[in-house]
């Protein structure tokens, strides 16, 4: 085959700069690119497989207790006086330390590195805010917590649903579920993301961070359990300092209407409020934590 | 371009910035100065990351302090330090940050490998940041300071720790960022650096304004020396060139003949006074002027004035 000599050849192009004209978002637009870059990070996306690892690996974790409940009322669904009780919703929320450890590994992963490495003035010299980009880091710590609190729940709700006699008197029965879970998983969420995300805000180092985070947790409830057990009476409001265990306070008294019999605070005057004080007490002092690390490039 | 008016900038009892007030015109604009002049305090201030303790700083007209969002939407800024996540590619970093400067992602993306490109890193971009070299890395810096297609940068030693020929290709850069419509505000302390891709000057030592003004009208500034090179003993031209008024001494086997106002006539007395001493004339010219005899000369002097 002959190639005509008038073909074309190749040829090099200078393409130059070419100004932009496209759309610009503002500053909510910043906002969500830095919540999206950040959930991705902490989920491995467009990572190694070594970084997918723990996010998904902990999806399958909490999904556990769901699939097992699921399979056993499937199973057992022509057994007479079935009631079994694997697990409630209420019970959920919470049951798995799987999201704390999440939590203690990703909330530093995503924010420490842009200290360490210096990257911060690259991102605070766009047109955003350093509260702005507090803000982002927390709502994605607090989607991600979100969705692995309550996509099990989902799983479980509607795998009983299916497999009950009526799937639609099971859906009027539990109607309260659906508000009642997504509320209280939004709680966890919210403290879990707050409290891990001012633990990072405080160093450059992510093992450190991660180390204050659960230190705090495990610490306070070692402590909280120590200090009760040394009453006379059991019963005390000093277990309000259990950091571990003030969200779960606030979800049995979202679920059952007041403080969990089983609680040591059960039987306190105003113990649901304190509970929701010291809650909004520690949520305030996170916010302020982030606010101050965050507020100007130069700190 | 930028305009501030009376700035000033206190960090507790040192004072980074005095009284500065200067109006840059588009272009490229040198910010020269001794570390601790104020150089990256002024950046902080134009990009509305700090507050001034006294004063104001407008960019095109709009103050920084009332809107440093919007203001930041149209800055680009490549700082001085090391900056770049060693596991990331080029390509990820400037396109998350081009997302960062309101970029869709799409578009973000496409600017991206455009910019990248244009520094030269288009085959390195998708390549982990860890392994480059000082001057990938500033072209890298460069690239996602221009991503969103500011009208302004500001370059804070943009040719600091490259070799000779990495800065003349960063100096490069600079110089056609004006062909793209976009001014540039240069931090160094490398007064060759701003001689060269510069077309105004502003000079700060010690937080006060030294001077400012077009870089040809400074290096224009007669210097009032004339440059004498000849063959043989120079005693007889010495004594010859007093007769006419002018005083000179003897440097590096030349003369160096101070001739005040004289102007262009002066270099024709000295010729004259050479052909009559009958001395081969090697070299006859006017002191060129640099940038650092005006930084040294208007410093020394600014600072006589102050004690």
């Amino acid at each position: 085959m002959t190639v005509a000599a008038t073909a074309p050849k190749g040829q090099v192009y200078d393409r130059g700069y070419r100004p932009y004209e496209g759309k610009r978002g503002g500053r909510g637009a910043v906002v969500r690119a830095l919540w999206i870059a950040s959930v991705r990070r902490a989920l491995g996306l467009r990572r190694s497989w070594r970084q997918k690892l723990l996010p998904w690996g902990l999806l399958v974790v909490v999904s556990i207790p769901a699939i097992v409940a699921v399979g056993i009322a499937y199973v057992t669904r022509n057994t007479p006086g079935r009631d079994f009780h694997f697990i409630s919703y209420q019970e959920y929320v919470g049951v798995s330390s799987a999201l704390l450890l999440f939590v203690a590994v990703t909330a530093p992963d995503i924010m420490c590195p842009d200290r360490r490495q210096r990257v911060l003035p690259l991102i605070l010299s766009r047109p955003l805010t350093g509260l702005d980009y507090a803000f982002a880091k927390v709502s994605a710590i607090f989607t991600i917590v979100f969705a692995f609190g309550f996509l099990p729940q989902v799983v479980l709700f509607v795998g009983r649903m299916l497999v009950s006699d009526s799937a639609l008197d099971y859906f009027k029965g539990h109607l309260d579920i659906l508000w009642k879970v997504p509320l209280t998983v939004a709680v966890l969420a919210l403290y879990y993301a707050l409290l891990g995300t001012a633990a990072a805000a405080m160093t450059t180092r992510r093992v450190v961070a991660a180390v204050t985070f659960l230190g705090t947790m495990l610490v306070s409830s070692v402590v909280a359990h120590a200090v009760v057990e040394d009453q006379a009476a059991r019963h005390s409001l000093l277990t309000l300092v259990n950091l571990l265990a003030l969200p779960l306070q606030l979800r049995d008294v979202i679920f059952e209407g007041h403080i969990s019999i089983d609680s040591p605070l059960s039987g306190e005057p105003a113990a649901a409020l304190l509970a929701l004080v010291v809650y909004l007490a520690v949520i305030a002092t996170c916010a302020a934590v982030l606010a101050y690390r965050y507020r100007w490039i130069e700190r | 371009m930028f305009r501030t008016s009376h700035l000033t900038k206190h960090y507790g009892s040192v004072a980074a910035l005095e009284d500065l007030s200067v109006e840059v015109p588009s272009g490229r604009v040198g910010l020269v100065g001794a570390n601790g002049a104020g150089k990256t305090t002024m950046f902080r201030l134009l990009l509305g990351l700090t507050r001034p303790t006294a004063g104001t700083v407008e960019i095109d007209g709009r103050r920084v302090d009332s809107d440093p969002v919007g203001i930041r939407a149209r800055v680009g800024y490549m700082p001085e330090h090391d900056c770049l996540p060693a596991d990331q590619s080029a390509a990820d970093l400037v396109a998350g940050l081009g997302e960062l400067s309101g970029l869709p992602a799409r578009d973000a993306r496409q600017r991206a490998s455009d910019v990248l490109n244009l520094v030269g890193l288009d085959e390195a971009r998708f390549r982990p940041m860890g392994g480059f070299s000082t001057g990938m890395k500033q072209r890298v810096k460069l690239a996602q300071a221009i991503v969103a297609d500011p009208t302004l940068v500001l370059l804070d030693e943009p040719t600091a720790g490259l070799d000779p020929t990495g800065r003349e290709e960063m100096l490069g850069l600079v110089a056609r960022l004006g062909e793209f419509g976009i001014s540039a505000v240069m931090a160094t302390h490398l007064l060759d650096d701003v001689q060269k891709v510069c077309d105004h000057v502003v000079m700060l030592d010690g937080g006060r304004l030294v001077v400012a003004g077009p870089t040809e009208s400074l290096l224009e500034a007669k210097t009032g020396t004339v440059v004498v090179e000849v063959d043989g003993s120079t005693r007889a031209l010495v004594a010859a060139l007093e007769q006419h008024g002018f005083s000179s001494t003897l440097q590096d086997g030349h003369l160096e003949v101070a001739v005040g106002d004289a102007g262009d006539d002066s270099l024709d007395v000295i010729r004259d006074a050479v052909a009559e001493l009958r001395l081969p004339l090697t070299r006859l010219s006017t002191r060129v002027t640099s940038l650092d005899d005006v930084f040294v000369g208007k410093a020394s002097h600014q600072k006589e004035e102050q004690s």
